[in-house]
C-alpha cells in the first residue's frame, strides 16, 4: 500500500501539485488521468523523488519518508522500492538490451555479473524481447525500446512501478504491443501507477482510477464506476471531451 | 661536409637514433601530464557542474590563468618557483629534502598537467553535459547513487562525445612538450640541439625531429580514431544501416 499526504510541490513560485493525499492499494494497476499541465506527471515524479516535494509524506510499505526533510539514505530506499518507466524510454544509450536489464541489478542490488545477465534474460524473454538482447536501443524500434524499459524496471522487483505516459511518444502501429505486456505485468499482481492518455488501457486493465486536475484529486474511483458514473462535474467534462462519443447529446 | 648538395642526408641517417632518443621524454611528459590534466579537467567540469561556491571561484580564475598565459612563462615558474618554495618550507619545517636532487622533468610534469587541465575542463564538461538528462534520471530511478551513475552512465557516453576534443588535446600536447627544452629537459627537441651543436648541421637535426613528431601524432591520431570507433559502436546503426 502506498499512501501519500498532503504532497505540495512548486517549481519557483508556480505550485503544481495543491496538497495531494492519496491511497493506493497493493497489488493494483492504478490509472491516473487528468488533462495535460494537470501536474500528474510531476506527482508520479514525486513518489521516487525524482523532484523534490516542498512538503508533504510518502509511505510505502515499512518506508515512511517526510519529503521537506528527506535524507539521501531513505531517497536511495524510496528508488530503489520503486522503478520508473519514461516516457522517452530512457534505455542507456550505450549499453545492449540484456546490459541494460542487467545494470540495476549488478550497480545497485550488487549482484553478480553472470547472475545478473540471467535474470536479465528472463526478463527480456517475460516482453517478448530474447531475440533483440544483443541490439542497443538505437537499434530497435521506440516500442520494444519500451519494452526493455518494462523488463528493467521488472528486474528490480519493487514494490510499484511508476509509467510516466509510456506510450505517447511511440507511433499509432506501436502502442498496442508495450499496453499488451503492461497487460500482462498487471495479471501477476504488481502494483503499477500509470499516468496516461490511453483511456481504453485505464478502462480495461486499470482497477483503480484517479483523476487529477489543475493539481488536485478531483476523483478517485473503481474503472466502472469512473467511467460510467462518475461523481464530478469536472470529471464528467473530462470525459466528454476524450470520449466524443461519450454521452453523446445534441 | 659534403659539395654542394642543399642536405646532408647521411648527416640526418646517423642523426635519427640520436634525435629519437627524446621521444620516451618527451612521450612521458605528454602522457603523464594528459593523465594529470585530464583528472584535473574532470574536477573543475564537476566543480562548475554543480556550481559549488567558492571552489567555483577558484577554479575559473585558475582556468582563466592557465588559458591566458604563454605555457612557456608557466614552464618557467613551475622550474624556477616550485624549488623555491619547496626550499622555503624545507627550511622553515625541516622537511630536509635535497631541492637539488629533483630532476628538472618533474616540474614539468607539473607545468604541463596544469595547463593541459585547464583546457581539458572545458572539454570534459562539455561532453558531460551532453549526456540527456533523462539518462541521468533513469539511473536514479534504478536508485543508483550519482558517483554510480557517473560512472556507470555518464562517463562512458560522455568519453564518446569527447574523444576527438581529446585527442585533439594530447596531439597539441604532444607537439608543445617541445617547449621543456628551455628547461634543459632532454627530449626530442633537446636532443636535436645537442646532437646538431657538435657539427653545426642545425637544420638537418630540426628536420629529423619535425619527421618524428609529424610519424608520432599521426600514430597517435590513428589510436584516437580506433578507440572512437570502438566506443560508438553502440551507434552502429545509426551510422551504418
Amino acid at each position: 500500500m502506498i499512501e501519500i499526504t498532503d504532497l505540495h510541490k512548486s517549481f519557483a513560485k508556480n505550485e503544481v501539485l495543491h496538497g495531494i493525499s492519496l491511497k493506493i492499494p497493493q497489488g493494483s494497476v492504478t490509472a491516473v488521468l487528468g488533462p495535460s499541465g494537470s501536474g500528474k506527471s510531476t506527482l508520479l515524479r514525486c513518489i521516487n523523488m525524482l523532484e523534490t516535494p516542498q512538503s508533504g509524506t510518502l509511505r510505502l510499505g515499512q518506508l515512511q519518508v517526510d519529503f521537506a526533510s528527506a535524507h539521501k539514505k531513505d531517497i536511495l530506499q524510496l528508488r530503489q522500492d520503486t522503478a520508473m518507466v519514461f516516457q522517452a524510454f530512457n534505455l542507456f544509450a550505450h549499453k545492449t538490451a540484456l546490459e541494460n536489464v542487467a545494470e540495476g541489478l549488478i550497480v545497485v542490488k550488487k549482484k553478480p555479473k553472470k547472475t545478473a545477465l540471467a535474470i536479465a534474460a528472463q526478463y527480456l524473454e517475460k516482453v517478448g524481447l530474447t531475440e533483440r538482447a544483443d541490439y542497443y536501443p538505437s537499434q530497435i524500434s521506440g516500442g520494444q525500446q519500451q519494452r526493455v524499459a518494462i523488463a528493467r524496471a521488472l528486474a528490480m522487483n519493487p514494490k510499484v512501478i511508476l509509467f510516466d505516459e509510456p506510450t505517447s511518444a511511440l507511433d499509432p502501429e506501436l502502442v498496442q504491443e508495450v499496453l499488451a505486456v503492461m497487460k500482462k505485468i498487471s495479471l501477476e499482481g504488481i502494483t503499477m501507477i500509470v499516468v496516461t492518455h490511453e483511456i481504453g488501457f485505464a478502462r480495461e486493465v486499470a482497477t483503480e482510477v484517479v483523476f487529477i486536475d489543475e493539481g488536485r484529486v478531483v476523483e478517485q474511483s473503481k474503472p466502472q464506476q469512473f467511467f460510467n458514473n462518475p461523481a464530478q462535474e469536472r470529471t464528467k467534462l473530462f470525459l466528454r471531451q476524450i470520449t466524443p462519443d461519450y454521452n453523446y447529446q445534441i | 661536409m659534403q659539395g654542394n648538395s642543399l642536405l646532408d642526408w647521411e648527416y640526418m641517417l646517423r642523426s635519427i637514433p640520436k634525435v629519437a632518443a627524446g621521444i620516451p621524454v618527451s612521450l612521458s611528459i605528454a602522457l603523464i601530464a594528459f593523465v594529470f590534466g585530464a583528472i584535473i579537467g574532470f574536477g573543475i567540469a564537476l566543480v562548475k557542474i554543480y556550481q559549488i561556491p567558492f571552489l567555483r571561484r577558484i577554479t575559473s580564475v585558475y582556468v582563466s590563468f592557465m588559458r591566458g598565459t604563454p605555457l612557456l612563462v608557466q614552464i618557467f615558474l613551475s622550474y624556477y618557483g616550485i624549488p623555491l618554495v619547496l626550499r622555503y618550507f624545507s627550511t622553515k619545517y625541516n622537511w630536509q629534502i635535497d631541492i637539488s636532487q629533483i630532476p628538472a622533468i618533474v616540474f614539468m610534469y607539473v607545468s604541463f598537467s596544469l595547463n593541459v587541465g585547464a583546457y581539458l575542463s572545458e572539454t570534459i564538461r562539455a561532453a558531460i553535459l551532453s549526456v540527456g538528462k533523462g539518462q541521468v534520471e533513469a539511473a536514479q530511478s534504478l536508485g543508483m547513487t550519482a558517483p554510480q551513475a557517473m560512472r556507470r552512465i555518464i562517463l562512458p557516453q560522455a568519453a564518446v562525445v569527447a574523444i576527438p576534443n581529446l585527442g585533439n588535446s594530447f596531439i597539441a600536447l604532444l607537439k608543445d612538450t617541445s617547449l621543456a627544452f628551455a628547461a634543459s629537459v632532454p627530449e626530442i627537441i633537446g636532443q636535436a640541439k645537442i646532437t646538431a651543436a657538435r657539427t653545426s648541421n642545425f637544420f638537418e637535426a630540426y628536420i629529423v625531429a619535425a619527421a618524428l613528431y609529424w610519424v608520432i601524432c599521426v600514430l597517435f591520431e590513428r589510436l584516437f580514431s580506433i578507440g572512437e570507433r570502438r566506443l560508438r559502436r553502440h551507434e552502429r546503426a545509426l551510422y551504418h544501416d
